[in-house]
């Protein structure tokens, strides 16, 4: 019974949407549990399925998809041809998650970021975390995104991870766990507010019933922070966003950005730096800027600091950075802390620093750079995932399970050759989601995973000023028995619907 | 408002302004060619001529070529090598939408690369065997929307400005180019009869856009020098070049006010010197070659355009002494 599935009409009926389906043996189902029952905050959701064909979803599926392409919500890939650029793939059925659930991630979320800021404030002043041990210090040393020129300076506005987008799954025991941090220049934001957009012209009824908490709030909410951690008057600040340009794979992103929060998109021609101030090139002539929402890597914010040889970035930009003239969002040597290597110990970064356990678990990760971990990782290859610590978007990976011989044999030389780069988890049984499967006109569990995103300025006060927004971006593995979510990498996005809390 | 992004907005103008108007032309010559006792070359060559493609167009498919619709209609409709094709300007303007796109706007930018999306796919290309000038039509539609919107939706102030200039300076030279490849027919059509010459004048004030406006003007009357004379300087019609240069003044003198650069002072100039210079030509009364008269047009109008493009691109003078009021 649970292996087969049904057959999907009866004469005369039209199937809907729910006949069939059930959850993978030995994973979460987002909507339903494993005796087939629907989850009670999903109810809504499953009773709007159970009352649409196939027909009907299909239509709803390429008028969302039609929209999308004619609004150009695309991003570029970047094993194909310079420029290329694709629609975003969205699945309709929506991922629902409870008042109570949402209200424990936000504290947790909350949580990690203050001890992440204090973990980055420490590193590049005091280093008391290293003296006492609870990181080896050649661990971060050994990081490549570690900063140690930038010791001793503090940013303009005393924040460091401006937006952060911390990376959810859920584990087969329905306990959902940070799988990574993404605090240098995270991506996706603009598909959580492109989707929603969407799905309230496709489901009005459904979300109003629900009770949906919505989330267009987001530009106002980070330029209100950006605008808080100016080095001058914030209501006389000018604020940037910076992208590399219209081939950057994140480009429609940057420009929805700037565009919602009404400020200009610069690339770093149109920026000079003169008496460690930063300018932007006008019709009028050269205006102050003072706050930078950079969407380039460090390694592209200043050649003058960081490669001398190369002809990007805005030479002097760090330089004013470092007097205090201009707050760069992130702040750079961000990467440090969310090196793959140093996530393991997150934990205790959180003890350290606020005496609290975290609230959100994690995923069992093993330090290629300490031996009796490399040993294990060696033994157990095929039933490990391996990740570079310094890559993302699903590449320099090794899923274990599925992998061949030979990619094994290469991972080992890589493994043995620099341990340091290395780290490996056990494969997790993500959590699925009901998807839309065009080729077969039906929904199946499909692994997703969920991307919430959280800003942070300060108060008038002084005091940090976080908010997280409500849901995030839930990825989906498109491809049946697919563990890797990227866009990059054949993954596509579905709407998150965070219940709103009982009145 | 950043250098870059006027640049870009200026071109978006042009390349949505050009792209309307080659469609127009095409549509136009189209006509001509199946109704007047014309021999196609004399049709279709002017096109291509006036296009300024003609030494490319002829060195790859042949001059020969030019006297076959076909031939000239996919070389100016759907030629990637070719720079003023209507495949090169929708995707450079939607190229510069995209880039530009929190300035212009949503709506903009969606009907660009609507128009775009379209014109790319499928549709469009087996509606170009089956109703060719559906297409044209419809391309024409999508550029005058996204003009439309340009007026309609965005702030009036200076990406508008620059957008809009792009806009005039490219119909000055299109409306003058238009002109003067009826000048090249009409000398091919010398000494047939004045039915025939009626036809081609009427199918240039077609080109231009400009048939009804003129029979309104005119009751009816139709001669050469009155449809030049049109062309040339009717202050009223939206695509006489006496129009457009004084209107592209307009929107230049804003911008050396707003803008602090060179280029921008040295176009307005040049422009103020061609509507002058227009002036002392209309009372001079309609020469009886045009064609000299016109290639000054272009020449000033060209240079005009380099010299605000260069304005732009051009480095500033750092002058910091106090940071100014943030907006």
């Amino acid at each position: 019974m649970l292996t087969e599935t049904k057959p999907p009409t009866v004469t005369g009926i039209p199937a809907t949407l729910l006949n069939g389906y059930h959850a993978l043996d030995g994973t979460y189902d987002e909507l339903v549990e494993a005796n087939g029952a629907t989850r009670q905050h999903a109810n809504m959701v499953a009773h709007l399925l159970e009352k649409m064909t196939p027909d009907t979803f299909a239509r709803c599926q390429a008028l969302a998809e039609l929209a999308l392409a004619q609004r150009g919500v695309t991003f570029s890939v970047y094993s194909d041809e310079r420029g290329t650029e694709k629609v975003m793939p969205v699945c309709l059925v929506p991922r629902v998650i409870a008042a109570t659930e949402w209200a424990r991630l936000e504290r947790g979320l909350v949580q990690r970021m203050t001890a992440l800021q204090m973990f980055l404030d420490d590193l590049y002043g005091e280093q008391r975390l290293l003296a006492e041990r609870v990181i080896p210090s050649e661990l971060i040393h050994g990081s490549k995104q570690y900063l140690p020129r930038l010791r001793g300076l503090r940013p303009p506005g005393g924040v460091r991870i401006h937006i952060a987008g911390i990376d959810l799954i859920r584990s087969p025991d329905g306990v959902l766990r940070v799988l990574e941090d993404n605090l240098r220049t995270p991506s996706g934001v603009s598909y959580v507010i492109e989707n929603r957009l969407i799905t309230k012209r496709v489901f009005p009824t459904a979300m109003d019933r629900i009770g949906v908490r919505r989330v267009d709030d987001y530009p106002t909410q980070l330029v209100e922070r950006l605008r808080s951690v100016s080095p001058v008057d914030p209501e006389r600040s000018t604020i940037v966003v910076l992208t590399p340009g219209p081939f950057n794979s994140a480009y429609f992103e940057h420009s929805f950005l700037a565009r919602s929060m009404g400020i200009e998109l610069v690339e770093a021609s149109d920026l000079f730096v003169h008496g460690d101030e930063v300018f932007v090139r006008t019709t009028a002539g050269p205006r102050p800027v003072h706050v930078i929402y950079r969407r380039t890597d460090d390694a592209f914010i200043d050649p003058e600091f960081f490669r001398p040889d190369s002809m990007l970035g805005v030479p002097g930009l760090m330089r004013a950075w470092a007097a205090g003239r201009v707050t760069l969002a992130n702040a750079p040597g961000n990467g440090v802390a969310d090196d793959k290597a140093i996530y393991p110990f997150v934990p205790d970064i959180i003890r350290f620093f606020l005496g609290e356990e975290p609230i959100i678990e994690q995923v069992p990760t093993r330090v290629c750079a300490k031996r009796e971990d490399r040993a294990y990782v060696l033994e157990h290859l095929g039933e490990m995932v391996v990740k570079a610590v310094d890559e993302a978007g699903g590449y320099g990976m090794l899923m274990g399970p599925q992998s061949t011989e030979a990619e094994r044999a290469g991972f080992r030389d890589r493994i043995l050759a620099d341990p340091r780069r290395y780290i490996a988890q056990h494969r997790i049984e993500l959590s699925t989601c009901p998807t839309w499967v065009a080729a077969d006109r039906r929904l199946e569990p499909r692994r997703i995973d969920l991307r919430p995103y959280i800003v942070t300025g300060r108060k008038p006060t002084g005091e940090m000023d976080t908010w997280v927004l409500p849901g995030g971006l839930t990825r989906v593995a498109l491809r049946a028995g697919s563990y890797v979510v990227n866009s990059s990498q054949g993954g596509g996005s579905k709407d998150t619907w965070v219940e709103a809390a009982p009145a | 408002m950043i250098s870059r992004v006027a640049d870009h907005c200026f071109w978006l103008g042009r390349y949505l302004e050009r792209a309307e108007s080659t469609a127009r032309l095409l549509q136009v010559t189209r006509a001509l060619a199946f109704d007047a006792e014309l021999p196609p070359l004399h049709c279709w060559r002017p096109l291509v001529i006036v296009s300024g493609q003609y030494p490319e167009f002829s060195a790859k498919l042949g001059g020969e070529s030019a006297g076959n619709g076909e031939v000239v209609q996919r070389y100016m409709t759907w030629a990637p090598e070719n720079p003023v094709s209507i495949r090169c300007s929708v995707r450079a303007a939607r190229e510069g939408a995209r880039s530009i796109r929190e300035v212009i706007g949503g709506d903009i930018w969606q009907a660009t690369n609507e128009l775009y999306l379209w014109f790319m796919g499928e549709a469009a290309a087996s509606q170009y065997l089956q109703d060719r000038d559906e297409v044209y039509r419809e391309i024409r539609r999508g550029t005058q929307l996204c003009l439309g919107l340009v007026r309609s939706t965005m702030l009036h102030d200076e990406p508008m400005d620059f957008l809009w200039l792009g806009v005039l300076l490219e119909r000055i030279g299109q409306t003058a180019r238009t002109l003067d490849m009826h000048h090249h027919i009409q000398g091919a059509a010398e000494g047939q009869g004045p039915l025939l010459q009626t036809a081609l004048w009427l199918s240039l004030l077609r080109a231009c856009s400009g048939f009804e406006a003129f029979m309104r003007r005119q009751q009816g009357r139709v001669s050469r020098d009155a449809a030049v004379s049109f062309l040339l300087f009717e202050a009223r019609f939206p695509r006489s070049l006496r129009y457009c240069v004084r209107s592209a003044l307009a929107l230049a003198r804003r911008l050396a006010a707003a803008t602090a650069k060179k280029g921008t002072a040295a176009a307005l100039a040049r422009l103020e010197g061609l509507d002058r210079w227009l002036d002392t030509q209309e009372q001079a009364g309609i020469p009886l070659s045009v064609h000299a008269l016109l290639t000054h047009v272009v020449e000033e109008a060209s240079l005009a355009c380099d010299e605000l493009q260069q304005g732009l691109g051009g480095e500033d003078t750092v002058k910091v002494a106090q940071p100014e009021a943030a907006q």
